[in-house]
């Protein structure tokens, strides 16, 4: 009798918390939409700051973005694919800027893209300036959020057996070939998710760029300024406008997963 | 043609230790074994797809250990065939035909294409998704798309299991056809000793990562090389016991000494418990000796049958298996049992039954040593 009881108590406890967690997480932005959704875009009619800030954001995430996946695909790869010596060391650096403080990333990126740097000054004269330009907003949102990319294009890789591409390499097929009819087709939906993540990530970062370019603004920054000039009112419609943007990637993601789960069912 | 001297390879935690067969040019050879025995390492080390950390690799008179897998011909059919789910069947059939390696230019790819969809039925097939084919279509057009990029090695890795028995039969026999036509070498890993007697010219029998012997099938089933081999083959009469030279003491039997071109083999008696065999042959080497006799080779009848064979036996029948037009009867001489295969009507007209006196019989030849 007892043994039949501790599973639906424990089954009403589970769904409690979790619940709790979900009204935790849902009110604050529902509540945000809800007050600030529709004033937000009927704003982007008449702020011309929301809307240059709306354009840069998407620009300088998309950018960032590109850059991720150029950069980041052959690195995804090697991990899902080769053992050798360092691997989880490198696997280590990857994770590095996603449990740093944003803010401190920041610096750190300031501390080697700035003027006073190496680096900052090299860039300089090739007539490059990070700081307080859209380039620096690029490098903030690359750094927060490639790793991301790496992570799941690295389990998209791995998700496809070694077999396919097998079979290819006897079937006359040379390791890039390969890579590209075989692994990248049937890794791509995986890839793509995790491009959008990471630019969802990009989009909505803040702490890093804050203190590389805190002008020209992202929505983000736009966001924290309105709120700390104006007050929350003149906050609101501005951060709800950023969720809105939000949503489409996620929405875009949960549509790119139930198709891979589909597909994924007839697999061998 | 392949052969492999000392080939060692490792695959995470497994490892094939210094592997030594030979399936010559045009023939075809059958790896048996266990599962996890190291079957489909040694055909992916053959492939290519897994490098060797020893020994030597040569097919077609070259050292290819170093040679990439899409430089070396070689057609692979996994078990789950592996078909590309992105694309179509016939994308499938075609991926390889014409390819850089393959023998043949665009046009003879196509033709080669054409070819192989015709041989294994597949045009109702080609327009298909791969997901939605059934486990034996996606083992047919696996086994199309290796052939259709005309390999000079075909390596199959169980590749009828999924097929029903009359789909198994036709394309064992196309796959065979093609095999003589196009004098292709063949490797192919097989748990059915059947299919490995009927395909086989050179049966490789492979366990825990090592070769424990390889020769023609007739001679690994007929004379397998120690009990454990036996068993594994299914042969069900194995008895341990201890054997004896008989030119010592002039067996009646045999007149005068062996001759010359007989030299090496012997006649023997071998004795388990209360049982004494008598056989031919080389004498094993080692302690222990087991004597194999394959349930075929035995004979039972009612009444003791005068004949050339020199093992004749009274016992009663302890038991009888029925399977289907097959029977596995077993007889107990003095407490030894000794099985025979029987075609369930010679039971039924033998009036066989359990508790029955009956004499089995075999040749002194069915009898083999080790």
């Amino acid at each position: 009798m007892t043994g039949k009881r501790l599973p639906a108590v424990s089954a009403i406890l589970s769904a409690i918390a979790a619940s709790l967690l979900l009204l935790f997480l849902v009110a604050p932005i529902g509540e945000l939409v809800v007050q600030g959704g529709a004033a937000g875009v009927r704003q982007l009619g008449r702020d011309a700051e929301l809307r240059a800030a709306l354009v840069l954001t998407g620009a300088t995430a998309t950018i960032a973005t590109l850059l991720g996946v150029v950069t980041g695909t052959p690195v995804a790869y090697l991990l899902a694919r080769r053992r050798f010596r360092g691997r989880a060391v490198l696997s280590a650096i990857l994770d590095l800027p996603l449990v740093i403080p944003h803010p401190v990333a920041g610096i750190a990126l300031l501390l080697v893209l700035g003027r006073e740097s190496m680096v900052g000054q090299g860039l300089l004269l090739a007539g490059l300036r990070v700081v307080g330009t859209p380039i620096g907003i690029v490098c903030a949102m690359l750094f927060v959020s490639a790793p991301l990319f790496v992570s799941g294009a690295r389990e998209a890789f791995a998700r496809v057996d070694p077999r396919y591409e097998a079979v290819a390499r006897t079937l006359g097929d040379d390791g890039w070939r390969v890579f590209r009819r075989i692994t990248l087709p049937l890794a791509g939906r995986g890839l793509l998710a995790s491009a959008v993540v990471m630019w969802a990530r990009a989009v909505s970062e803040f702490g890093a760029i804050v203190i590389l370019t805190y002008n020209p603004k992202t929505v983000s920054v736009l966001s924290f300024d309105r709120f700390t000039s104006y007050g929350l009112s003149e906050a609101i419609p501005v951060a709800a406008v950023l969720v809105l943007i939000a949503l489409v990637p996620l929405a875009l993601l949960r549509a790119l997963r139930g198709e891979r789960e589909l597909h994924a069912g007839g697999m061998q | 043609m392949i052969i492999a001297e000392q080939l060692s390879a490792r695959l995470g935690g497994f490892r094939l230790e210094q592997v030594s067969f030979e399936v010559p040019e045009g023939s075809y050879g059958v790896v048996i074994g266990p599962a996890g025995s190291g079957k489909t390492t040694l055909l992916e080390t053959v492939a290519g797809i897994i490098t060797p950390t020893g020994g030597t690799l040569r097919i077609g008179g070259h050292d290819v250990r170093t040679l990439p897998p899409e430089r070396r011909r070689i057609g692979l059919v996994y078990q789950h065939g592996y078909l590309f789910p992105h694309l179509s069947v016939e994308e499938n059939i075609a991926y390889g035909a014409g390819a850089a390696g393959a023998d043949s230019g665009a046009d003879s790819g196509a033709d080669a294409v054409a070819e192989v969809v015709a041989r294994f039925e597949l045009a109702p097939l080609l327009r298909r998704d791969v997901v939605s084919l059934s486990g034996g279509e996606r083992q047919l057009v696996a086994i199309a798309r290796a052939l259709a990029m005309r390999p000079r090695i075909l390596l199959l890795d169980e590749p009828f299991s999924a097929l029903d028995p009359a789909r198994r039969a036709r394309t064992r026999r196309e796959v065979r056809i093609i095999h003589r036509e196009w004098q292709l070498t063949v490797l192919q890993v097989t748990h059915d000793f059947t299919e490995a007697g009927m395909l086989g010219d050179v049966a490789i029998l492979l366990d825990k990562g090592r070769v424990l012997q390889s020769g023609r099938p007739e001679e690994v089933f007929r004379r397998p090389a120690s009990p454990y081999i036996a068993e594994f083959l299914g042969a069900e009469n194995v008895l341990s016991g201890t054997a004896r030279l008989l030119e010592d003491v002039a067996p009646d039997w045999i007149d005068g000494a062996p001759p010359l071109e007989a030299d090496g083999h012997h006649a023997l008696e071998f004795s388990s418990g209360s049982l004494t065999l008598y056989t031919v042959g080389a004498v094993p080497s080692g302690g222990q000796v087991y004597a194999v006799i394959r349930a075929e080779e035995v004979v039972i009848s009612r009444t003791p049958q005068a004949s050339s064979a020199r093992n004749l036996f009274r016992g009663h029948i302890r038991e009888i298996t029925r399977l289907g037009a097959y029977a596995r009867v077993t007889l107990d001489v003095d407490g030894v049992p000794l099985v025979a295969a029987l075609t369930a009507r010679s039971v039924h007209e033998l009036g066989l039954a359990e508790g029955v006196e009956a004499f089995a019989t075999f040749k002194a030849m069915a009898v083999h040593l080790c």
